[in-house]
């Protein structure tokens, strides 16, 4: 056959309704409180499309949900989740605790089991017996709770180095000690941010910028937190868990 | 001509021009036709009680169930026409097991009651060609309890859809009596065994049979084991001690 | 009583084999048939097409270009269309992708803004809202399988505020200081980024007139290197005095260093 005449057989061309908008995000979970973080630069092949666009959202005063993987979907998910979140308001008059919010989301996902929503999710925050905690979503709802985990383009990269440096894989104690459960906030930060400018350096998808949002339990002070460049506040009480977020540059190429 | 009270009780949906929905109102009178009941709310827990209208020695005592549970956490009363509080606790238990399966936690007690209360409302209402699920108000009260985070509560509500929270509240044929015997003897710091024994001897006052373990029945909701209805053997023993 | 077991379960036809004369193997599936069940065919490609939609904020506000081509594939079909549309008093949208489904946005938008109007409400539709809107449309339309084959660009001034945004057939939103749709996000993102980030102070630093030019310049290399562009282009500013899109304008362009490529024209050796 004429390989010119494409009119010859009947050809099937397909809307492919999904993209990928690349971006990495991870969290961590600490004894009383939890990091989530992610880049800020959104793609499309080799294209950047913006240096600004937020993948983590404050859901309540102790939630924190960072999407990523098809930015639309992402988006639109975040809004039906609020939605719910303000309808669960209403009727229970408080704000929904973070197990059910990741419930919820196994729902909402799962719910579209069979036109799944294109993201990989990771919600931190703080429990109701104030301990940090981080879960993690497939795009059709799986769900678990753990320690740390890092998803999007860059997983391959900075979920291996999270394995080493928390979960300490492949690390010896040295002897008569053990290696520690939970790390303290400054080292958490310090390796968030390793995490990301050594992403930034490896990964063509990720860069631009990072947001870090610290989820402090009830009562705990700010100890590892005072004096941070770009930190700002974020919770709408100073009774309650307390938010904050930590704006940082990353390299733009 | 039209200002009788009949030309405004017939349709469950018109208000008379004094304002009042009369179906409504027939129907809160229905439930003080019903059999007494009992709840009374503690720190330890929450009681209910109710009375058990054995009228044939031919009855099987044990097939009156005026007690039933809604949720591990969550149990209710009722008093009036005990069928209409099927369709209310089949509601309340579904939407119990739908907030567990979507929020992995237990429903607040205002809310099931919220969720009963919101069905109470949907008498005489249709969407577009659909029939009306109900073609008149429910002719039932429910004593509902529970423990959530904010501790033992207790609810009453009516055919109207309104509720309360209540620390201690009786309804029934014998309501009165009961409530005004209630208001004397409840205090803050009554501990569970008190609240039983208190359950018991209102019922037992305005009861025109002798109170036994069988014309009565009585369920609790504790934190831990949660509601539960007592059986004869435990009822036998408080009986006994009032 | 239907003796023949194939058609239990199944909608009679009396018109169509009442005496069962088929072999029961192959008996027909009596079944309403849906004439168009196979064959509803929704955009899957675009038809008659616009090119790139290039835009940028400058101080006062946002500049905005396209160019008039509308075309068939490769063929230069027409060359006089307006691809920047005013919507309400603060905004203007700008579309690449198929002019069909961009008429059929327009309408859309001018029923939003006959409606608003008439509301009277005191809500005026700004550039946040109408961008709100088209991304909930594009959005919506795409998660139907039946997309809006558009990239649109949406800017605006209200309120002080500058506004400018991109959305897309499959309802991906962002926003930018630059942005460019189509061919011009290879061709001319560059070098609107390297103008306005590359500059002291970005884009609040950008007078109207310099914009104009770097504007002028992308559109130029874009009629250089995009085989689908036209050098007839509108620009439409939209600042605190409001929305103005120029006439058609043509670029001034050269040619004669063409002379000396190989290949090009007529060739001397």
């Amino acid at each position: 056959m004429n390989p010119m005449n494409t009119a010859a057989q009947p050809q099937q061309r397909q809307f492919n309704p999904y993209t990928e908008n690349g971006g990495t995000i991870l969290a961590i979970a600490g004894v009383d409180f939890s990091v989530i973080a992610g880049d800020t630069r959104q793609s499309e092949g080799y294209n950047i499309q913006t240096r600004y666009a937020p993948k983590v959202f404050r859901l309540t005063d102790r939630a924190v949900l960072a999407v990523n993987g098809f930015a639309a979907d992402g988006n639109m998910f975040v809004k039906k989740v609020k939605q719910r979140l303000e309808w669960y308001r209403h009727a229970h008059a408080k704000d929904m605790p973070l197990h059910a919010i990741a419930r919820l989301i196994q729902t909402m996902l799962y719910g579209r089991r069979f036109f799944p929503y294109y993201v990989y999710n990771i919600l931190g925050g703080i429990e109701d017996d104030g301990s940090g905690a981080v879960y993690s979503f497939d795009p059709v709802g799986s769900y678990e709770r753990e320690t740390c985990r890092a998803a999007g383009a860059a997983q391959s990269l900075v979920q291996p180095f999270l394995d080493n440096q928390i979960y300490f894989k492949n690390q010896q104690p040295a002897p008569g000690t053990a290696h520690p459960a939970h790390l303290p906030l400054p080292h958490v930060l310090s390796l968030v941010i390793d995490s990301f400018t050594g992403a930034t350096e490896r990964h063509i998808e990720v860069g631009d910028g990072l947001e870090i949002y610290v989820v402090l339990a009830k009562g705990r002070d700010l100890s590892g937190l005072e004096g941070f460049a770009g930190l700002q506040e974020v919770s709408s009480r100073s009774d309650g868990e307390r938010i904050f977020v930590i704006r940082r540059e990353l390299k733009k190429d | 001509m039209f200002l009788t009270r009949s030309e405004y009780d017939r349709g469950v949906n018109t208000f008379s021009p004094e304002g009042r929905l009369f179906q409504v109102e027939y129907a809160i009178e229905a439930i003080k036709l019903g059999s007494t009941t009992v709840g009374v709310r503690t720190p330890e827990g929450v009681v209910l009680g109710v009375e058990k209208r054995v009228q044939s020695p031919l009855l099987e005592s044990s097939s009156i169930e005026k007690i039933m549970e809604i949720d591990t956490h969550l149990g209710c009363a009722m008093s009036g026409l005990t069928a209409d509080a099927r369709t209310m606790i089949d509601h309340a238990r579904v939407t119990a097991q739908n907030h567990a399966f979507t929020y992995n936690e237990r429903i607040k007690i205002e809310s099931a009651t919220q969720a009963v209360c919101d069905l109470a409302l949907r008498f005489g209402e249709s969407v577009h060609d659909e029939e009306a699920m109900m073609s008149r108000p429910f002719g039932v009260a429910l004593l509902i309890a529970g423990i959530d985070e904010l501790g033992p509560q207790l609810f009453h509500t009516d055919p109207s859809g309104t509720f309360m929270k209540y620390e201690a509240k009786a309804i029934g044929s014998g309501s009165e009596a009961a409530q005004s015997e209630l208001q004397d003897k409840w205090h803050k710091q009554m501990t569970l065994r008190e609240a039983q024994v208190l359950t018991l001897r209102v019922l037992k006052q305005v009861m025109e049979e002798k109170l036994d373990h069988h014309n009565v029945q009585l369920a609790q909701v504790v934190p831990g084991k949660g509601f539960e209805i007592l059986d004869e053997v435990k009822l036998k023993e408080l009986v006994d001690e009032m | 009583m239907d003796h023949f077991p194939t058609n239990w379960g199944r909608p009679r036809n009396d018109a169509y084999d009442a005496y069962g004369t088929f072999p029961i193997p192959n008996r027909p599936l009596n079944a309403p048939k849906d004439a168009f069940g196979e064959g509803v065919q929704r955009t899957q490609q675009p038809i008659v097409t616009g090119t790139s939609v290039l835009a940028m904020k400058f101080k006062d506000g946002i500049m905005m270009a396209a160019d008039n081509l509308a075309s068939y594939g490769s063929l230069a079909r027409f060359k006089d269309v307006q691809r920047l549309q005013p919507v309400g008093d603060y905004t203007v949208i700008g579309a690449g992708g198929d002019m069909s489904d961009f008429q059929y946005i327009q309408s859309l938008l001018d029923d939003l803004v006959v409606e608003e109007f008439t509301n009277q409400d005191g809500h005026n539709l700004g550039p946040k809202e109408i961008h709100e809107y088209l991304s909930q449309v594009m959005y919506g339309r795409r998660t139907k399988i039946n997309p809006l084959w558009n990239s649109l660009l949406v800017g605006g001034f209200k309120d002080g505020e500058r506004f400018l945004a991109y959305v897309d057939l499959l309802g991906t939103t962002y926003s930018a200081d630059t942005l460019a749709t189509g061919y011009g996000a290879y061709i001319a993102q560059p070098l609107l980024r390297r103008a306005v980030e590359g500059r002291a102070g970005g884009a609040d630093a950008l007078p109207e007139e310099e914009a104009a030019k770097i504007m002028e310049d992308c559109l130029r290399v874009l009629f250089y290197r995009d085989a689908r562009s036209l050098n007839k282009y509108q620009t439409a500013v939209i600042t605190a005095s409001g929305v103005s899109i120029s006439d058609s304008k043509a670029l001034e362009t050269s040619w004669s260093f063409a002379e000396g490529i190989r290949g090009y024209g007529a060739q001397t050796q």
